[in-house]
């Protein structure tokens, strides 16, 4: 065992525990970085902490020539990581102990490329927390809590992330209420911004929408209300006309999206109405959205043709199918995350010692051969004695020269990965590889 | 020799097709710019193997079922590349699979030249026979983008979005396209018969030939698609329903005419 990650979400652990062990701004993460490698004793360490995570990562390389830790030193390990937790944010360990989850190794790896593709958040396929992950990297980094092992290990998170996005449709079809809202709208729209919009009544979700819109390209914003004081109050906030509540006929023949969210117990916009608004609209569609409940428009009118009607509700279906299909895709991108994980693995297995002494062997052996075929054609009439001679010269030359660096990287426990990655650069290993 | 370069277009559609096809079912459109690449180098072959028939023969490679066939998907995809490219409208995941079964259908008639009784070797009769499937070709798509705003338009209404709704572009697009595609297609189509009817006359005099009326009746279909619109609430939905009846009549004329009744319009 030599990776480890020590954590809590938002699935394990209540707000009021997250928010006690975050990690609140950069100086934070940089000083717990500093106590992480200074008096844990860990190689390379990395500290995640958002709203709805928090997360230890760290690397320790085996320091004695065993093959594996010892029982003893993994515990070691991750009690003074959770003691690193305790002591830093001055908590009891017992208050936060259940809420903990520790990933060992392959699952640590898994866990991370899960969580840089959005595939552990609280809501799957939201895109900002690659970019959290690669500004904790960047702080690691700059703090150099993070070589060899944890850059390589984070570059490919962030590259599981992008496959994951390219690959899959996870971050495609919105799952908040009001981004459904305007991607409803688009499928009958093509360019918002030749569209005008009509506010009904106001609520925060109404407001929501509308910003939503704007931020599509709407520019046309016309508002009404009972009071007409209101009405201009909002319009000033949108940069819209406001207009008398008298006049809603007419701007319902103008509007093509229009938002109601007003607080009367009553069809404010009524069938009848709507047919006559569709025939002076010369049936132009209409895109209607009915957040206020109860509701303000008349269900009746999703069956005049042009018009297309959605409420609250329909809002929330479509939120709830994209949440679905959403999840789907994220059993996708666990195949992904799991050939990542391999190839992961795969890099870390070529820094051991053995296959890198058995590759520079082979390479060494594979250039005596080449070579000596070379001689012999170029000196056709040796005799076989000779050849014999020189082919045992060449071994005995290659042994020699291949004894110190195979005994340098059988025995230095202390630097041995360094060595092992300079060996594979001084013999041009990688290069092959490609 | 020839029809190597057909041969070689229809593998680049068959392979492009394939690619929309999945690109549909999975619901994402990044494959769309290989697609288009695929589509093109086989556009390119196609249009090599048109003009190569064309000065080989003599004659406007229009008179085979074969032929015109092959021409009608290559109008399809010609129309296809401008509306990518000037409307900026991603249509060619279902546009290519119609060029494609089009070439399918022409790949499985005989490929040799037709050989003309003497009165239609003439330029104007290759001119209206050109004009008349290019026409229908942009009818036929002005149909696919009916069938798709119907489609689209259902699932908005019904609230339900699952399948490869989700890659259909918006309603106003799709009712741009078809009602462009109308505008378009309507004068060439027009012209055509205008140049059928007067060499007709000046050829053989007067006849009742089945194809002449059938084309007439549906030339009417679409004249009121135009009128409907510009005068009365005929338009989106409704407008769309019609496009799909009009294009159905100009099917019937354009394979149950042609193949099932004796006249000059039988194709060779």
């Amino acid at each position: 065992m030599k990776l480890i990650v020590v954590g809590l979400n938002h699935k394990t652990a209540p707000v009021e525990i997250r928010e006690r062990l975050a990690f609140n701004n950069k100086e934070l993460i940089r000083e717990g970085l500093r106590y992480l490698l200074n008096r844990c004793g860990v190689d390379e360490a990395l500290i995640f902490s958002t709203c709805n995570r928090v997360e230890v990562y760290s690397y320790k390389s085996i320091s004695s020539c065993n093959l594996t830790f010892s029982a003893g030193e993994e515990n070691r390990l991750e009690n003074s990581i959770k003691s690193f937790l305790s002591d830093f944010h001055k908590m009891e360990f017992a208050e936060f102990e259940k809420y903990l989850y520790i990933y060992r190794d392959r699952e640590a790896v898994e866990h991370l490329f899960k969580v840089s593709a959005s595939l552990d958040s609280m809501i799957i396929g939201e895109p900002q927390i690659t970019g959290q992950v690669k500004e904790a990297f960047e702080i690691a980094l700059s703090e150099k809590a993070t070589s060899l092992i944890f850059n390589h290990l984070m570059n490919r998170a962030l590259f599981t992330a992008k496959r994951v996005r390219k690959e899959t449709r996870i971050g495609e079809n919105p799952v908040s209420v009001s981004y459904a809202a305007v991607g409803l709208i688009k499928k009958v729209f093509a360019d918002l911004s030749k569209k005008s919009v009509l506010l009904l009544g106001a609520g925060e979700m109404a407001e929501l929408a509308i910003r939503n819109l704007i931020g599509s390209g709407v520019k046309d914003i016309f508002v009404t209300n009972r009071t007409y004081e209101r009405a201009e109050e909002l319009a000033k906030l949108f940069n819209g006309k406001a207009i008398s509540f008298e006049r809603l006929k007419e701007s319902l023949t103008k509007a093509d999206i229009v938002l109601c969210s007003t607080a009367a117990p009553y069809y404010v916009i009524e069938e009848k109405i709507l047919k006559e608004v569709m025939f002076l609209r010369k049936y132009k569609p209409i895109f209607l959205i009915d957040i206020s409940v109860p509701r303000n428009i008349d269900p009746n009118c999703n069956n005049i043709d042009n018009v297309y009607l959605y409420n609250i509700d329909d809002l929330q279906d479509v939120v709830d199918s994209n949440m679905l299909e959403r999840r789907k895709e994220a059993e996708k991108a666990l195949q992904i995350v799991q050939e990542e994980t391999d190839k992961f693995f795969q890099w870390l297995n070529s820094l051991s010692t053995v296959p890198v002494i058995v590759s520079i062997r082979n390479k060494a052996e594979q250039i005596r051969q080449e070579e000596f075929e070379k001689f012999k054609v170029k000196f056709k009439n040796l005799s076989p004695e000779i050849l014999n001679s020189v082919e045992y010269l060449t071994h005995s030359i290659i042994n020699k020269i291949m004894h110190e660096p195979t005994v340098a990287l059988k025995n230095n426990c202390e630097m041995k990965e360094t060595l092992i990655l300079a060996a594979r650069r001084l013999f041009g290993l990688d290069n092959e590889e490609e | 020799m020839g029809t190597i370069f057909f041969e070689l277009a229809l593998t680049f559609y068959f392979a492009a097709s394939l690619l929309s096809f999945v690109g549909i079912l999975r619901k994402k459109q990044d494959f769309d710019m290989v697609i288009l690449i695929l589509s093109f180098c086989g556009f390119i072959l196609h249009s090599i193997y048109f003009f190569y028939r064309y000065f080989k023969a003599g004659q406007a490679p229009i008179f085979s079922m074969h032929e015109a066939n092959s021409f009608f998907a290559w109008g399809i995809l010609l129309v296809t590349f401008l509306i990518n490219f000037f409307g900026k409208v991603q249509i060619i995941n279902f546009n290519i699979i119609l060029t494609f079964s089009f070439m399918l259908i022409s790949a499985f008639f005989p490929r040799n030249v037709p050989i003309l009784k003497a009165e239609l070797k003439n330029f104007w009769i290759g001119i209206h026979a050109l004009m008349a499937v290019f026409g229908i070709a942009l009818f036929s798509l002005a149909f696919v983008f009916s069938i798709l705003y119907l489609v689209q338009e259902r699932a908005i209404k019904v609230k339900k979005f699952g399948g490869p709704v989700s890659i259909i572009p918006s309603l106003e697009i799709l009712d741009k396209l078809n009602y462009r595609l109308i505008c378009w297609g309507f004068p060439i189509y027009t012209l055509a018969l205008i140049v059928g009817l007067v060499k007709y006359f000046s050829l053989l005099g007067f006849l009742w030939d089945p194809k002449e009326i059938w084309s007439f009746l549906t030339w009417l279909v679409y004249l009121s698609i135009f009128y409907l619109r510009v005068k009365s609430d005929w338009r989106k939905k409704k407008a769309a329903y019609l496009t799909i009846f009009a294009f159905l009549l100009l099917i019937v004329g354009f394979f149950g005419i042609n193949l099932l009744t004796e006249s000059f319009h039988k194709p060779l």
